[in-house]
């Protein structure tokens, strides 16, 4: 027990790829290509209920709030680390990815028939690439997982996706790419910052943020902003924000049904994720200064995403495009630089994964029976598939954001967040704080117009299309799997308080980092430890 | 005159004497017993493995090797190490890689093994040469046998066109750097470099050391294919043979950067105080800074418009001459020994890194384009991708390490050749780095354009998957691990390649 828990999150991280050796080693000998997703779901099952661990865990036993932690030398020319450890902040993104993994293997049953053994393995690199993102705490190895997950989802989008996947790959794959090699550019700089004022270059999280709080590394402030404006830059594309925003509709539309789960569901996540692990606590001046270039872009993705999803006739590109209005709000929650804003962001995260990852299933769900994903194709589903309607419009319901589901929670917290914050300028006439707030609070109104639209022309009124009166109602299997995403928005509206606790301390020590430094007084503080 | 003590030194010279009397005996045996293929070939791989082992002994610190001999005309250093290691797996592997092609289309193999083995001799003379003229002596051996191995296809006329265009123009660099060196004596008073390194602080700095040095750049910028002398590349490279390509395009670029670095790292060193030396090196650092700029940029766009696999493969090892060229830049640019060091081992490190990949590529590259290398277009590999996943995952693999993509070989050598440029904290430099780092953005888009061809489309014509040689098997297997291995657990070897043999700062 002693050496699951010591090496918890290098297994989390070894043992999808180990699971695809497995797989390779089970085609080569035995030659069953239905065993395939069994194994998968078997290999993501277990990896999820070992990950469960994690909520066991507590950071007494180590340093700056971080446990699980794992600090080995990898590179020594370099002074590079693998340093693992996870915190408030990422437990919830950890568990969220190994839980959506076994729902996305369960959604791909019937769907995936091209080339299945490949289409496994790609699927677990992705998982192993994504929980290293989450728990890498050496900028260099952070970086690497970062990258990494790109190329199978590549692969995922390029084979198994629609008519249109090569431009789409691409895109996905140089957007991204661009990005995050500037800020591999600002990571090693970085280090050369560190090494002229500390004497040691450094890569680790830990070390560059202890020299910063105790004054040892310091930026000059042309410096600090073109850094941040590097990393910002990185995980904008991936979040996306506005304008970054345009390889998503395409990569969505043409990524399998799996794919865009998991891209909804995790992949977005590293973007705000990233936002929040370095950029706020490693530039806090810089992030205040610049933040109200964020929020407008925030805004203007909600609405912008919000417009654009009304008019898509693609039930998938119109729950891409509500996507890009999402993580607007969780990009002006974690800006808002309040308590409230950033744990609402942080809890916005877990909604979006759930509720938008739940969305791409049900769709996914429609496509494989009718192969169309047209608005205008379907009419009166709710007479034909009573349960998918259902499913679709309890999930819908949490994505708008009703009370007692989880949208609600999250997208409350960042409302009452960004009104407290003093973030932006507040004259005598006008407190800009609020002019954003009630902006952002239109992009709800939107939400619900496009998503009740769309479900009124696809369940509601009669059967307009003779195709499909003989449509199936879910299986058991797809109610199987949309059951635990119904539980999670219902039981994360209702009860949101585990899930904010965890991440309490975390969250509130960056906020403090950020908002500490407004007031003048500099703390000499370590990083607060719980 | 007096002449001074030759110091003559036998094992300092026994890798590359090893490698020559290996060259000489294939030569021998193939006039006596021609035609036998496996047979030159084995004898070039024992003789490149021995070399290799008696490179590895000379390795350890209490080796007996004397730091210099000859007169100061050869010298045992880290550098010469590491890169002369780099040079014979090169030509193991190209050894290994070219079974196929000896076997396809009938070559002359003896011929061609010695004159692989006398290139290598050449390569390694120049990383361990410390005078312009074993320099020159390296380059030229080098030099004349690649143009003979460019053209051993005697009856394609590509192959005649690559050979004659190569020899061209590379006896016309070769003039250059011949000039250069001429100046530079003239300049100096000095062929060898520990003394032009002792001479370049005078105050009385002539510019004939400058013309020296600017010819000079022009030579080895040939060799090593940097902008804007890399034109010859493309239609070098797409006509020679393409087991040829893959070894000029990484080995005797390898021998170039060792030289480029003996001559302009260790020979012009800024001497501290002197004004002249000082002016000397901000020229040519400036001069390479843009060259590295050109390179990159020149190599990443026309790569992108090419069609044939085999000249976006030549666009791209310009555009790699360029990443390592930054890494030279910060050599030079370094504030001291000790960090001069660690960058010429993170230009050996690239060069390794770069090797084992671009080998590995054109490994499958000689594979799929079958006799006389018909399939090199980029549509001749369409929807291959899961009728030989081995290959071509093997191909992808080799792809993202040459974008520099994390877990590969690349990624290191990109960060480590970055790293040093960085440091020295120049505005100059760090334009140059952020060229680079754009221009890995653009070159993204050809390198994954192949995996988009193997294993996004469809195959429409019937593809007979190749068959795996054991040779070839071995080629693969090695550069695989090796990509990865780079990528994962370079650290040992990077350690080696910056662990001076004898100190270099001593000299």
């Amino acid at each position: 027990m002693d050496l699951i828990n010591q090496n918890l999150l290098t297994l989390l991280i070894l043992l999808p790829v180990i699971g695809a050796f497995a797989l390779v080693g089970h085609q080569m000998f035995w030659k069953k290509e239905e065993h395939l997703k069994w194994v998968t779901l078997f290999i993501t099952l277990a990896i999820f209920l070992l990950s469960l661990l994690l909520l066991t865990g507590s950071s007494t036993a180590s340093s700056a709030g971080f446990f699980f932690e794992q600090n080995v030398p990898w590179i020594q020319a370099i002074n590079t680390n693998y340093h693992v450890g996870v915190d408030g902040l990422s437990l919830w993104l950890v568990i969220l990815t190994t839980f959506i993994m076994p729902i996305a293997v369960l959604s791909t049953w019937h769907a995936v028939e091209k080339r299945p053994l490949a289409f496994y393995v790609f699927l677990l690199l992705l998982q192993s690439a994504m929980v290293g993102v989450f728990v890498s705490l050496d900028l260099l190895v952070f970086y690497l997982f970062f990258e990494a997950s790109l190329v199978p989802m590549f692969f995922l989008i390029g084979i198994w996706g629609g008519a249109n996947r090569i431009y789409a790959a691409v895109k996905f794959f140089i957007f991204t790419a661009f990005g995050s090699l500037l800020m591999l550019a600002a990571i090693i700089s970085l280090y050369y910052l560190h090494m002229q004022a500390t004497g040691v270059g450094s890569f680790d999280f830990v070390t560059i943020l202890n020299s910063l709080q105790t004054g040892a590394l310091s930026f000059a402030p042309q410096t600090g902003m073109l850094l941040f404006l590097a990393f910002a830059l990185a995980f904008s594309i991936k979040v996306p924000l506005f304008p970054f925003h345009t390889w998503l509709p395409d990569a969505h539309t043409e990524a399998p049904t799996a794919g865009s789960v998991i891209l909804a569901a995790v992949l977005l996540k590293m973007g705000t994720y990233g936002l929040m692990r370095f950029n706020f606590p490693l530039f806090p001046d810089a992030s205040r200064e610049l933040a109200w270039i964020f929020i407008i872009l925030a805004i203007i993705g909600i609405i912008y995403g919000a417009l654009v999803a009304m008019v898509q006739p693609d039930i998938k590109r119109l729950v891409a495009y509500s996507s890009v209005a999402h993580m607007g709000f969780v990009i002006l929650g974690m800006f808002s630089f309040t308590e409230w804003g950033m744990q609402g962001a942080l809890y916005q995260m877990l909604n979006h994964g759930i509720s938008t990852g739940a969305l791409f299933l049900l769709v996914g769900f429609i496509y494989e029976r009718r192969h169309t994903r047209e608005i205008g194709q379907f009419g009166g589903l709710a007479i034909v598939m009573p349960v998918y309607a259902t499913f679709f419009v309890i999930t819908a319901m949490s994505s708008i954001g009703l009370p007692f589901l989880n949208g609600f929670v999250g997208e409350f917290l960042i409302m009452v967040g960004m009104w407290k914050s003093t973030v932006l300028g507040i004259t005598t006439t006008v407190n800009w704080n609020y002019v954003a707030t009630m902006l952002a609070g239109t992009g709800v109104i939107f939400a619900a117009v496009y998503l009740l639209w769309m479900i009124q022309r696809v369940f509601f009124g009669r059967v307009t299309n003779e195709k499909n009166r003989a449509l199936t109602d879910l299986s058991y299997r797809e109610i199987g799997l949309m059951i635990p995403l119904l539980f999670l928005m219902v039981f994360m509206g209702v009860y949101p308080k585990p899930f904010l606790d965890r991440s309490r301390e975390s969250v509130v020590a960056i906020q403090e980092r950020v908002v500490r430094q407004a007031g003048g007084t500099i703390e000499q503080a370590q990083v607060p430890t719980r | 005159m007096q002449l001074a003590d030759p110091n003559v030194n036998i094992p300092i010279i026994l890798p590359e004497l090893i490698v020559a009397v290996a060259g000489v005996v294939v030569m021998l045996f193939d006039c006596f017993f021609p035609r036998r293929r496996g047979i030159t070939g084995a004898m070039s791989l024992i003789g490149l493995a021995i070399a290799a082992v008696v490179l590895g002994m000379m390795w350890s610190t209490d080796s007996g090797v004397p730091a210099a001999a000859w007169g100061g005309m050869i010298v045992h250093d880290s550098l010469r190490l590491s890169f002369s290691f780099v040079f014979l797996l090169v030509s193991a592997l190209t050894v290994l890689i070219s079974t196929i092609w000896v076997d396809q289309e009938d070559v002359p193999a003896g011929e061609y093994h010695a004159l692989l083995l006398f290139a290598t001799f050449g390569m390694m003379l120049m990383a361990s040469g410390n005078d312009l003229v074993v320099i020159f002596l390296g380059l030229e051996t080098l030099s004349i046998a690649t143009y003979v191995m460019a053209g051993l296809r005697k009856s394609d006329l590509r192959s005649n066109e690559s050979s004659m265009k190569y020899f061209i123009l590379g006896s016309l660099a070769s003039a250059f750097l011949l000039y250069g060196m001429a100046l530079t004596y003239g300049a100096t008073g000095s062929t060898n470099l520990t003394e032009i390194a002792a001479r370049v602080g005078d105050p009385n700095f002539p510019a004939l050391l400058l013309a020296g040095a600017a010819m000079m750049i022009v030579g080895f910028g040939f060799k090593i294919a940097a902008a804007p002398f890399h034109v010859w590349t493309p239609d070098v490279y797409e006509g020679a043979p393409s087991p040829i390509t893959g070894f000029m395009a990484t080995g005797p670029k390898a021998a170039a950067f060792a030289s480029l670095v003996r001559v302009f790292i260790l020979g012009f060193p800024i001497a501290a105080g002197a004004q002249a030396a000082g002016y000397l090196q901000e020229s040519w650092i400036t001069a390479v800074a843009i060259m590295a700029i050109l390179t990159m940029t020149v190599g990443n766009v026309a790569a992108i418009m090419q069609d044939n696999v085999k000249r976006m493969l030549a666009y791209s090892s310009i555009s790699h001459a360029g990443y390592a060229l930054v890494g030279f830049l910060g050599a030079g640019m370094a504030a001291s020994a000790e960090a001069r060091d660690v960058a010429v081992a993170a230009v050996a490190f690239y060069l390794l890194t770069y090797a084992v990949t671009n080998l590995g590529a054109f490994a499958i590259i000689t594979l799929l384009g079958q006799r006389n290398d018909r399939r090199t277009e980029f549509e001749d590999f369409n929807g291959i991708g899961f009728k030989s996943p081995l290959l071509s995952f093997s191909l992808s693999l080799f792809m993202l390490s040459l974008l520099g993509l994390p877990l590969t070989a690349g990624f290191i050598g990109k960060v480590l050749v970055f790293r040093p440029a960085l440091e020295a904290g120049n505005t100059l430099l760090t334009i140059v780095v952020v060229a680079a780092v754009i221009n890995t953005a653009i070159s993204a888009y050809y390198y994954l354009r192949l995996i988009v061809v193997m294993f996004f489309k469809e195959r429409t014509t019937d593809w007979p998957v190749p068959r795996l040689t054991p040779a070839f098997s071995a080629v693969l297997i090695i550069t695989v691990l090796a990509v990865f291995y780079l990528g994962i657990f370079g650290n040992g070897v990077i350690d080696k390649f910056s662990q001076p043999a004898t100190s270099t700062a001593s000299r």
